[in-house]
């Protein structure tokens, strides 16, 4: 089964907080950003639980004082996510956006973001949810 | 009075000494402007950005400093026809706030240095860059004479410049590849190129040939004590091939 998940950062993300500053010094109008490493497997197992397991045991991909783990309902970016895919670079880097604390931003402000900083068109790609 | 140039210094910058060195040395009156005080960089009539890692190179290497209050000064001064030089990280700035190639708008990049082929380590090694137009194409290649041949350190992890085939052949036909890697000999080949760049593009220059983005360091190698043979006995501070590259920025300020 195809899955992936994404392994943020429990601790205090700088990257985020300063695409956060950045995109609002935009004028993008964004209250909170996360940001994770999105790792995706062609072949996971069918429990959640099992893929979560098999991630944490990984030391080159999860470190428990560091990092957090969601494994992704389907293999596509979340409601308020976009997915920026770098040539030549397996992993794509999820950016979850929120117009206020808890909800998350609309495709158009997605759209945006990209657009103005989160994707290099030249080298990258933006990918967002269907 | 003298022109006066401003070393930008972002937080992450970490080249802006020897950049201030050499410039001060070809007889700039150089100063470093640090992000803080951003609102005096109107007052200057040329801005070079050194290397470093700006940012932290979050989201991408150049992407939030394309964005600082600093680059809106800076920006504005190049359209108005000061000339702004981009080393290593700087390039990378230049190229994401659109001001190299300058062919789009503003802060919309059509263009990257990226990470580093074939395989995405950091390189460092000593190099030589050619200059791949007329000099009198951009104004601080103009003091260069014609086939000069600049020696350089590359330190990046992210230094091939990478765009579309089209784009490509757009920066060919519209004069925009400064300069190219090239061998001790001067002969320019595929191997030249330690990093697999794009048409082996070591440095791009904007329309109007006031924007320079250069990938390697010629500062690193503007005195001999820099350069691979200093142990033939040269004297140490002697200027080395580097500092020709500077003579000629701060000679085009007068």
């Amino acid at each position: 089964m195809r899955r992936a998940v994404a392994i943020g950062l429990k601790i205090p993300d700088n990257a985020a907080y300063t695409a956060l500053v950045t995109l609002r010094r935009l004028g993008i109008d964004v209250a909170r950003v996360e940001r994770a490493d999105i790792v995706r497997f062609a072949d996971a197992p069918d429990e959640a639980t099992a893929l979560m397991a098999a991630v944490e045991r990984d030391e080159s991909l999860y470190n428990p004082n560091k990092h957090r783990v969601t494994v992704l309902e389907t293999d596509a970016p979340r409601v308020g996510e976009v997915w920026i895919v770098q040539d030549n670079v397996d992993r794509p880097v999820g950016w979850r956006l929120y117009r206020s604390p808890d909800l998350p931003a609309d495709t158009a402000t997605l759209t945006q973001a990209a657009e103005r900083l989160l994707c290099n068109p030249a080298i990258e790609r933006a990918i967002f949810p269907k | 009075m003298s022109a006066r140039i401003a070393v930008l210094v972002f937080p992450g910058t970490n080249s802006e000494d020897e950049t201030f060195r050499i410039l001060r040395d070809c007889g700039g009156d150089v100063h470093l402007v640090h992000w803080s005080h951003a609102q005096t960089l109107p007052t200057f009539d040329a801005y070079v950005l050194p290397g470093g890692f700006a940012y932290e190179d979050r989201i991408r290497a150049g992407a939030i400093a394309a964005h600082d209050a600093m680059m809106d000064h800076v920006i504005a001064g190049a359209q108005a026809g000061k000339l702004v030089l981009g080393i290593c990280n700087g390039a990378q700035i230049l190229l994401e706030a659109g001001l190299v190639p300058g062919t789009a708008a503003i802060r919309r990049p059509t263009a990257a240095f990226t990470g580093n082929g074939p395989v995405p380590h950091f390189v460092c090694t000593h190099v030589y860059v050619k200059l791949a137009i007329d000099p009198a194409r951009c104004a601080m290649t103009a003091g260069l004479g014609h086939d000069p041949l600049i020696p350089a350190w590359t330190a990046n992890g992210e230094g091939r410049l990478a765009a579309s085939k089209e784009h490509l052949q757009e920066l060919e036909d519209g004069d925009h590849i400064a300069f190219v890697y090239a061998h001790e000999d001067g002969s320019v080949d595929d191997s030249a190129s330690p990093n697999q760049s794009a048409l082996g593009i070591a440095g791009l220059c904007n329309r109007e040939g006031n924007v320079l983005a250069l990938m390697p360091h010629p500062e690193r190698d503007a005195w001999t004590l820099n350069h691979p043979d200093r142990r033939r006995g040269a004297a140490m501070l002697a200027p080395s091939g580097g500092a020709v590259f500077f003579r000629s920025f701060v000679g085009a300020l007068q």
